[in-house]
């Protein structure tokens, strides 16, 4: 059980994006922290953990995650998951972990979050 | 004959015929009665008035003569003798007359006798007597009284002559009176002229109005005079001539007549049919009179005779004109009904049946051209008919021998049940068409492996039914090979690719069972994963698939394994089953069949594999099949054993998350765990395996050891370690959920997904050995 790890930067809308692959569980948690962390540390607006390969978590994951979460709304920004395999959604619910966590079904809702974003964004200017 | 255009016609026209003939023939009818009537009544009126004139004209004469005689004696004396022969001259020259007499009047005589001489016509000569002589008194008689009284010349009423002629006569008496100076008249005389009834009678019978019309005379006291019968002479009218019931018919025409009208009125027929007319004028001369009786349908026949010659020739027109209508229609129809049975004969199937020749372009000679015309066509149709109906029964033939080639390629053609110690097999095809492109084959190479397979063909028909062909022959070829399914597989790939330009392919799943260790090894190539009854509960198969055989060369295909156990029965199906359609468009689905398949679970094979084509049949109702269909069922006899164990020990080191969780995953495989089930217990049992790691104290060389128990209808994991003693369920530190980021601690959460993701937990503390728990039951929810 691996986990590879697949970050994309979209600087200029400051939106990050973490595509899990594999398995986050104890043994592969360390390594994801890691890589999770730097990307958090970067402080872009929003940071999204997109779980489409993500076939198991297990409570060390989430610990990972929540870490990162408590991080960025500290920091003013956003976690969000999106694409979450129905058994990992389920582990999420048991410890209704992170009821504040944005979620995403599936890309096009991302999608059209971050043009809204972008647009809120933009009005602001 | 009833209905025909013949009869139609002929009554038809026959009727518009006899009543255009009818009222025309009325019409003339009416007017030439008219005519004939008038013609009659005018012949009559003529008739009887020639005769009357003739009557008239002797009686006139007899008349005359009297008067004359009359004349003479008022202006001379004439001495006896001389008076004897001028009677006797009158009575001789006058045939007219039967007989004359001058009566003196007696006072002027010196006989008291009188002096009477009377000449008469007798047996041809004449004959004389002196009324005088008889002692008779003549002036007392009616001719002479009657004369005497009136004043003027009468003609007495008929009486029979005793004394004179002896016969019915009637007297024509003139008196004769003489003159004084002073101008006073004295009867000097009377002068008589006779005329026999019978002379009137012989007059009268030439009045013939038709045959048995006859005159009669009536004198003015109403004295018949003349008759047809003898014996009505001389009866009064009413007596002799009328009945009751025509008496005042006859009254009244008398009296108009005595007036000297003319009458023509209706009587009752003497002994004769029909009517009668009476007709009666009057004698000018005498004032008496006369008339003709006379038959009227006797006067009439012209009438009639016109009125038959009329409905004679009226109906012989008819007839006539209902035979030639008869003739023409039966020539115009002649070829209609000749058509008709000619096209009966046709409709039997003979369609060289002569069709009736006819001249001409009337619309007759067109409906039998069009005929003939169709005749042709259809003639033509049929033949062409025939010949597809012969191509279609050759190629059905063919298609049937094909059936029998493919399914004879199959093991126990097409439907098999193989009955072996340590299994049990049933399998069936079923094409949609006559042939299709599933198969499925079964055999041992050895004693101790069972092989088979189940495949489907791309499409079906034909073409499939021959990849179909190739796949089994080829399969045939790597018999052995197969013995590594995944090496059979590729090398049937290559065989299929080579020279497939249409792209045709076949998924196949091919199996190799070690009957003593029911170890079952399998590759699959695109099939469906096979579905597995196992104590009572239906799973599917997980498998690693390669690509569909025949589309590229070398392809790699990943080897499946799984334990199979006593009681399973295992089901291989081509996807005919999950994908038939109802009329609805639904398809009968997975679902559907892992239901039946789980239902069939008490069953015999047989009655398991039939029972499930039943199923998908009863879904299909009347939607045809739409695909071949093939189901292959695997029973591995004996009691399924209740529960089964299998158990490992680990080093708890840093990768013994993984390490466990590889194994779990062999174990769950081999169980036929459902993989979401399996993935929950592989993340309860890192989360047990942490807690341990973290705070049972242990040594990385120290050993846990994990128990899978699979039960009926429950899975249970233990864990024992010898560190220790702690709770997790007691002692671990639990988070609480469900507050925000902020809040949430990290940390405490494994101990939730173990109580939420299994059904029981328990912990003993055994012989220094920490024992924790966990079941999840494995019945459907």
């Amino acid at each position: 059980m691996n986990l590879t790890t697949n970050i994309s930067i979209n600087e200029e809308d400051s939106v990050a994006r973490v595509a899990l692959v594999g398995a986050l569980n104890t043994d592969t948690a360390p390594s994801f922290e890691e890589r999770l962390q730097s990307v958090v540390d970067k402080n872009y607006a929003i940071t999204v953990l997109d779980m489409k390969d993500l076939d198991y978590i297990s409570s060390a994951g989430l610990r990972v995650i929540f870490k990162a979460a408590k991080q960025a709304k500290v920091a003013g920004n956003k976690l969000a998951a999106a694409n979450r395999k129905p058994h990992i959604d389920k582990v999420f619910e048991i410890l209704k972990a992170l009821p504040d966590m944005a979620v995403f079904a599936n890309d096009q809702e991302l999608d059209d979050y971050l043009e809204a974003m972008q647009n809120k964004v933009k009005g602001e200017q | 004959m009833n209905t025909s255009i013949t009869s139609k016609l002929i009554v038809v026209l026959t009727l518009c015929l006899a009543v255009i003939l009818g009222v025309g023939m009325t019409i003339d009818y009416r007017f030439s009665r008219d005519e004939i009537l008038e013609r009659v009544r005018l012949e009559s009126a003529e008739t009887v008035n020639n005769v009357v004139s003739e009557l008239e004209q002797w009686l006139h004469g007899v008349e005359g003569d009297t008067l004359f005689l009359a004349r003479v004696l008022e202006q001379r004396e004439y001495s006896r003798e001389g008076l004897n022969q001028l009677l006797r001259d009158i009575v001789a020259h006058n045939n007219e007359i039967f007989g004359a007499a001058i009566a003196l009047n007696p006072e002027l005589t010196d006989k008291p006798q009188g002096f009477a001489p009377y000449f008469y016509h007798r047996k041809g000569a004449i004959s004389f007597t002196d009324f005088a002589d008889k002692d008779q008194k003549y002036w007392e008689h009616a001719w002479y009284r009657d004369a005497a009284t009136s004043g003027k010349p009468i003609w007495v009423e008929p009486y029979f002559d005793e004394d004179g002629g002896e016969i019915l006569m009637t007297t024509f008496s003139v008196p004769v009176y003489h003159f004084d100076g002073e101008g006073n008249r004295s009867l000097y005389a009377v002068v008589t002229a006779d005329v026999a009834l019978t002379e009137l009678h012989r007059y009268l019978q030439q009045l013939h109005l038709g045959e048995s019309g006859y005159g009669v005379l009536i004198s003015k006291a109403g004295i018949v005079l003349s008759t047809e019968k003898p014996d009505s002479i001389m009866r009064h009218y009413l007596d002799a001539m009328s009945t009751p019931a025509d008496s005042d018919a006859w009254k009244r025409s008398f009296n108009a007549a005595l007036r000297g009208e003319t009458l023509v009125f209706p009587i009752e027929c003497p002994a004769r049919f029909g009517k009668c007319n009476a007709r009666l004028s009057t004698l000018k001369a005498t004032g008496w009179p006369v008339g003709v009786i006379y038959s009227q349908d006797e006067v009439l026949a012209p009438l009639r005779e016109y009125e038959t010659k009329t409905a004679i020739v009226g109906l012989g027109t008819l007839l006539l004109m209902a035979l030639a209508v008869g003739i023409v229609s039966r020539r115009l129809t002649g070829p209609l009904v000749a058509l008709a049975r000619a096209s009966d004969v046709i409709a039997t199937g003979d369609l060289n049946a002569p069709l009736p020749r006819i001249k001409g372009k009337d619309e007759v000679a067109q409906l039998v051209q069009s005929f003939r015309a169709m005749k042709r066509d259809l003639k033509s149709y049929i033949s062409d008919l025939k010949v597809a109906t012969a191509g279609r029964a050759r190629l059905e033939g063919e298609m049937a021998a094909a059936t029998q080639i493919q399914m004879s390629m199959l093991p126990q053609g097409g439907e098999a049940l193989e009955e072996a110690a340590s299994y049990s097999l049933w399998a069936k095809v079923r094409p949609a068409k006559s042939v299709g492109g599933d198969l499925y084959t079964f055999y041992q190479c050895d004693q101790n492996k069972l092989y088979m397979a189940v495949g489907d063909v791309s499409d079906k028909g034909v073409p499939a039914a021959l990849f179909m062909a190739k796949a089994i022959s080829h399969m045939k070829q790597y018999e052995e090979a197969f013995e590594s399914p995944p090496t059979g597989m590729a090398l049937l790939n290559n065989a299929l690719e080579q020279g497939n330009d249409n792209c045709m392919f076949v998924t196949l799943f091919f199996g190799v069972l070690d009957l003593q260790t029911l170890e079952l090894r399998f590759a699959s190539a695109g099939h469906t994963a096979p579905s597995l009854l196992r104590n009572g509960v239906t799973t599917v198969l997980s498998q690693e698939t390669g690509p569909a055989l025949g589309l590229a060369e070398d392809m790699p295909y990943p080897e499946n394994t799984f334990n199979l156990q006593a009681g399973d029965r295992l089901a291989i199906y081509t996807d005919g089953i999950d994908e038939a359609f109802n009329n609805q468009a639904e398809m009968f689905g997975f679902e559907r069949l892992n239901t039946q398949l789980q239902a069939s679970a008490g069953d015999k094979i047989t009655s398991a594999g039939t029972g499930i084509f039943k199923c998908v049949d009863d879904f299909a109702g009347d939607t045809p099949q739409s695909d071949d269909i093939t189901l292959m069922l695997l029973d591995i006899p004996g009691q399924p054993a209740n529960s089964q164990e299998v158990s490992r020990s680990f080093n708890c080191n840093s990768t013994v998350f993984g390490t466990v969780a590889g194994w779990l995953k062999e174990a769950f495989q081999q169980m036929s765990i459902d993989s979401e089930i399996g993935m929950e217990l592989t993340l309860v049992s890192e989360e047990i395996l942490t807690n341990i790691h973290k705070y049972a104290g242990l040594p990385a060389s120290a050993l846990i050891e994990v128990l899978i128990r699979i039960d009926s209808d429950k899975i249970t994991l233990e864990f024992s370690d010898e560190g220790i003693a702690f709770n997790p369920f007691l002692d671990g530190h639990r988070a609480d959920l469900g507050r925000d980021i902020e809040s949430a601690e990290i940390g405490g959460l494994g101990v939730h997904l173990v109580t939420q993701l299994t059904d029981r937990q328990s912990y003993q503390r055994i012989d220094g050995c920490n024992l924790l728990s966990v079941e999840k039951s494995l019945s459907a929810e």
